[in-house]
């Protein structure tokens, strides 16, 4: 459904993706694993369209995606949950929702999948009407996720969903993601820091570092750890490109 | 107290004009971190679109003598293709560029505008007279209060409701709050950039129609560079007032027409010409106070 083909995103001086190479099927979760400015944002936003590869392709569908163009991608049926809920804060929890069906021209399914998605969250139902940045992180999470839902994506993107929550609330995230994906047919690409949640769920799981992919794996092989551990942190065999000066990521 | 209330009158008049004119420049900023000084150069098109192009000191009206429902329209459509074809042509390649960028970008688009009149209708100011029955004043009790700020007054009120209405009620105010809030976010959710942007610009050249005609009915002088003063201050006004908040530029707008027309009225006589000087001191005082303005957002500290 989707592939990365040896995308490169550079900031300025600092080189985020050195040639990452992913792909996703129909149906599975994977995971991108991976430290704290390793790249794992930046794969994703690069397939949102939000940063521009110098070099590389990123094919959906069978068709490369025109790089750049966020509100084109979206309308393929692809849908970025960006780290740090980005939540409209002065806008109400409905017009958080609503905005992202502006798009769809469907006017009869966007009101019955509004329906459904509130009875998928029924906090956000209660509250409705607040502004979103009033909500908790927890209820902000869920939020982002409705919402992207409601842009009735194909492949969901999300950016590390336990980002900044207590571990009960990520617990729920999680269950709703699953949920979502079993009632929606949806195909899920996550980014996490920590492999112990994802590797239940994961049918595979990608490691990043230093803006390489260092491991790719069915996660069932890589249940007990030990490789993940020795490609998140960069020790042990693994052929690493250790030539490559270390640069600080931001 | 009658002369209070007088200056009272015209505070509100002047700081309709600077609000609406504020507003303008903040809704551009809210969505495209553009501080646009060209807008003074928006209202000054709108005023000069009314007249017939010549090099003669008195203008001839040939739009601005039509009615009023046929001549509101053709002028804001001029304006706004005007704001629109700005857009296309110099912000639109820029849209990844910085905030400074974009600023001097504006300054470039308000010196070709400016330039354009000039080799179009001269360097000189004219004297125009539009809506010349709306002076007649009407007494409130002992206050004479002109027609025409009554007016100016009323339509400012109503704009800035119409434009409430808009940004509250309807799917593309909604949009434009979200793009105002988190830009790449409204993208990812598909709300179109350049289509936000370009309502943006459009929203504000209507409001810069509404200061020209306003403004030119009120001073009855036409001059290349009549828009300047007025971007000046609406750009004080949005500052003061918070950037990226609306409401902001509007309170921005009145504080600073109050404070114009207050030292006017009440400075000593040698002073009056440094009005302009007594009146910046305040804005700088005012942030002093409150260095985010006096309605804060979170816009500009949450942009990353």
């Amino acid at each position: 459904m989707l592939e990365i083909n040896d995308i490169h995103v550079t900031y300025g001086r600092l080189r985020a993706l050195k040639g990452v190479s992913l792909s996703v099927r129909q149906g599975e979760i994977v995971c991108l694993i991976g430290p704290n400015g390793a790249g794992k944002s930046t794969t994703l936003a690069a397939v949102a369209g939000g940063v521009v590869p110098h070099r590389g392709t990123i094919v959906l569908d069978g068709k490369p995606l025109a790089a750049g163009r966020p509100e084109q991608t979206a309308r393929l049926g692809l849908s970025l949950v960006p780290e740090g809920r980005h939540v409209f804060g002065t806008l109400t929890v409905a017009e958080n929702l609503r905005v992202a069906t502006y798009m769809r021209r469907d006017r009869a399914a966007v009101a019955a999948d509004y329906e459904r998605v509130l009875n998928l969250f029924p906090r956000l139902k209660e509250r409705i009407g607040s502004p979103g940045g009033r909500l908790s992180g927890g209820e902000q999470q869920m939020l982002v996720i409705a919402r992207a839902l409601l842009t009735r994506p194909r492949l969901l993107l999300v950016d590390e969903p336990s980002l900044g929550l207590a571990p009960k609330i990520v617990d729920q995230v999680y269950e709703i993601l699953l949920a979502a994906r079993k009632a929606e047919g949806l195909t899920l690409l996550i980014n996490e820091q920590s492999s112990h949640r994802i590797l239940k769920h994961a049918d595979r799981v990608y490691v990043i570092r230093n803006g390489h992919i260092r491991l790719h794996d069915d996660a069932a092989k890589l249940a007990d750890g030990e490789a993940i551990k020795r490609a998140y942190f960069g020790f042990g065999d693994e052929p690493a490109a250790a030539d490559e000066p270390e640069e600080e990521a931001a | 107290m009658i002369g209070l209330l007088q200056n009272l009158v015209d505070a509100a008049s002047l700081g309709s004009l600077y609000a609406l004119a504020a507003l303008g420049v903040g809704l551009l900023f809210g969505i495209l971190r553009l501080v646009n000084f060209a807008h003074g150069d928006f209202i000054s098109i709108g005023a000069y679109a009314l007249i017939v192009p010549s090099f003669e000191v008195t203008a001839q009206l040939f739009i601005g003598t039509w009615s009023w429902w046929l001549m509101i329209p053709t002028i804001t459509l001029i304006v706004v293709i005007v704001a629109l074809i700005s857009d296309a042509l110099v912000f639109r390649p820029l849209r990844r560029a910085s905030a400074p960028t974009l600023m001097i970008a504006s300054f470039a688009v308000s010196y070709v505008i400016q330039t354009g009149i000039l080799l179009v209708y001269g360097a000189r100011p004219k004297a125009a007279n539009l809506w010349a029955g709306l002076d007649t004043p009407l007494m409130v009790g002992d206050v004479r209060v002109p027609l025409l700020q009554v007016i100016t007054i009323v339509a400012t009120l109503v704009l800035m409701a119409a434009l409430t209405l808009f940004l509250k009620r309807t799917r593309y105010g909604t949009m434009m709050r979200a793009a105002a809030e988190d830009f790449r976010m409204a993208q990812y959710l598909g709300v179109r950039g350049d289509f936000v942007i370009g309502l943006a610009f459009a929203i504000s050249g209507v409001l810069a129609t509404a200061v020209s005609l306003l403004y030119l009915s009120q001073t009855g002088t036409l001059s290349p560079t009549m828009g300047v003063p007025l971007a000046l201050f609406a750009f004080v006004a949005t500052v003061i007032g918070g950037m990226g908040s609306l409401l902001g530029a509007v309170v921005g707008g009145f504080v600073v027409g109050v404070v114009v027309i207050m030292l006017q009225a009440y400075l000593p006589a040698d002073l009056r010409a440094f009005r302009d000087a007594f009146a910046f001191t305040f804005v700088i005082l005012i942030l002093l106070v409150r260095p985010s303005g006096i309605i804060r957002t979170r816009a500009l500290v949450e942009r990353v």
